[in-house]
């Protein structure tokens, strides 16, 4: 049975020195569905987003209050390493990011970075994550090619299938369409939706119809605060707040 | 939960107003087409008849209009919330009221025959299952032009009032045609008439059920039938 509180954030705030960025929010994301983070610019969903993987731990000057847990275990226990942390939780950024590499070795960087350099099992990572990526078909004769001569959303489906080539538990995206024409957008979006079968997915997005297009779930925030958090169906058709329903309808001053 | 605050793209909230106001008129065009075919059929007004008639064409063009505008605000604006359950009861209701309009058209057909024999005293029994479908018909529109659900829903009990007028005129109807004689086509004609309002206090209340998904987000249509399925299913209930 998948887990309703696989990321659980419990009461969390979050600072940038004085300033506070997250106020007590409270929400548990479930297993295997796609969780949605939706509000106007600095109102918090990416300062949440990366958290989830600690991400902000490098910037100097944060700290936190309260606790987020994957899967029941805190990821601010001590004798949790954040290197591990982030093998668990995969990350997808808006602009896409390939390395200066060739498309095979973008997908089996980590894995080198880890010592593994067996041919066969580096092989069976390259094919299974690009096919999960969707993208196997399109680069397959091309795996030696410099990953800067695919398009840009074939460029961002290498960066995802380079995300999941360590089978994380949690697959993070901040804006992963932001960057991509209309098309290339689909079909990250319809990656998305096949990937929540095999991942945890949570998206930052500015874009409504992505959102209610392939999240189950989705949570709208405003100047930190979680202001509504449900069914994304629910969200779209009938919000419980009047703020979520001027931001969506675009009615927000 | 409605939002009061203007949209950021003020060509949607103009496109948005114009939708709203053509059902408006819409409405109003269908009420007074209804009562005009009443009122010729009692009066004995063959203008009256031939003017619903005609009138109906702006009925059918207002359903076509709203139908344009609303698709062309879910095309452009991609609305979500009240604004797309607005568009969509929107075209919902300019369905039912062109069905209300044809309605009239047919009331209207039926009293420019009845014009052609001698007038018979049982036409005066349309005249309160009228009032009945009317103010059913305006509390509807009202219903949906407030967002008023609880206004939209009760209206299903108050057309149980109009089918039990319905079914009184008909019997009285056809008993005067079981006794036969010359005015029995009148009777016939006049049997259609009060079906057609019956039909009328129908689409009324379709109306009200789209006022009701429009306020509450709610689709309480068929929920009776439901319910007795239910029922049927569960012995124990």
């Amino acid at each position: 049975m998948p887990r309703e509180d696989f990321i659980a954030v419990d009461k969390f705030s979050f600072f940038y020195g004085e300033k506070q960025a997250l106020h007590d929010i409270d929400m548990a994301i479930p297993q295997q569905e796609v969780t949605a983070l939706i509000g106007p610019s600095g109102c918090g969903k990416s300062t949440l987003l990366r958290n989830m993987n600690r991400m902000n731990d490098l910037i100097e000057g944060v700290r936190h209050r309260g606790d987020i847990r994957l899967n029941g275990k805190s990821l601010y226990d001590p004798r949790i390493e954040v290197i591990s942390l982030r093998k668990r939780v995969g990350m997808v950024f808006q602009k896409y990011n390939p390395f200066a590499k060739t498309v095979y070795e973008n997908v089996i960087f980590s894995l080198r970075v880890a010592g593994r350099n067996k041919k066969k099992e580096l092989d069976e990572v390259v094919e299974r994550s690009l096919r999960s990526a969707a993208l196997w078909d399109e680069v397959k004769d091309r795996l030696h090619d410099s990953a800067f001569g695919l398009s840009g959303g074939q460029q961002q489906r290498l960066c995802i299938a380079r995300a999941i080539a360590n089978q994380p538990e949690i697959l993070l995206m901040d804006e992963p369409c932001a960057a991509l024409d209309p098309t290339a957008t689909l079909k990250i979006e319809s990656l998305i939706r096949d990937l929540k079968s095999q991942f945890t997915i949570v998206i930052v997005t500015h874009n409504m119809e992505q959102a209610s297009r392939c999240s189950d779930r989705t949570a709208f925030l405003y100047m930190g605060r979680l202001v509504e958090y449900g069914p994304t169906k629910q969200l779209f058709e009938n919000p419980s707040e009047e703020d979520t329903e001027a931001y969506i309808s675009g009615r927000f001053s | 939960m409605e939002s009061k605050s203007p949209h950021i793209i003020r060509e949607f909230d103009a496109a948005f107003n114009s939708l709203g106001n053509t059902v408006s008129v819409m409405a109003g065009q269908t009420r007074l087409n209804l009562e005009r075919a009443v009122s010729g059929l009692m009066t004995r007004d063959l203008d009256l008849c031939r003017a619903v008639i005609a009138d109906d064409d702006d009925v059918d063009e207002a359903e076509r209009k709203i139908d344009a505008a609303g698709l062309d605000i879910l095309v452009r604006f991609h609305p979500v919330a009240t604004d797309l359950r607005k568009v969509i009861s929107s075209m919902k209701v300019a369905a039912a009221l062109e069905r209300i309009s044809d309605h009239a058209v047919n009331i209207s057909k039926r009293a420019k025959k009845m014009l052609q024999k001698q007038e018979v005293p049982e036409t005066q029994l349309i005249e309160p299952v009228y009032t009945i479908a009317d103010g059913i018909l305006k509390d509807a529109f009202l219903a949906y032009t407030d967002r008023n659900g609880s206004l939209g829903a009760s209206l299903r009990e108050r057309d149980l009032e109009l089918d039990r007028a319905h079914k009184r005129v008909i019997g009285t109807l056809s008993e005067r045609i079981e006794q036969g004689g010359d005015t029995t086509e009148a009777y016939l004609h006049l049997i259609f008439v009060v079906r057609s309002l019956e039909r009328v206090g129908d689409l009324a209340v379709n109306i009200g059920e789209d006022a009701v998904f429009l306020d509450r987000a709610e689709d309480i249509r068929y929920a009776r039938k439901r319910a007795a399925e239910i029922q049927d299913e569960d012995p124990d209930l």
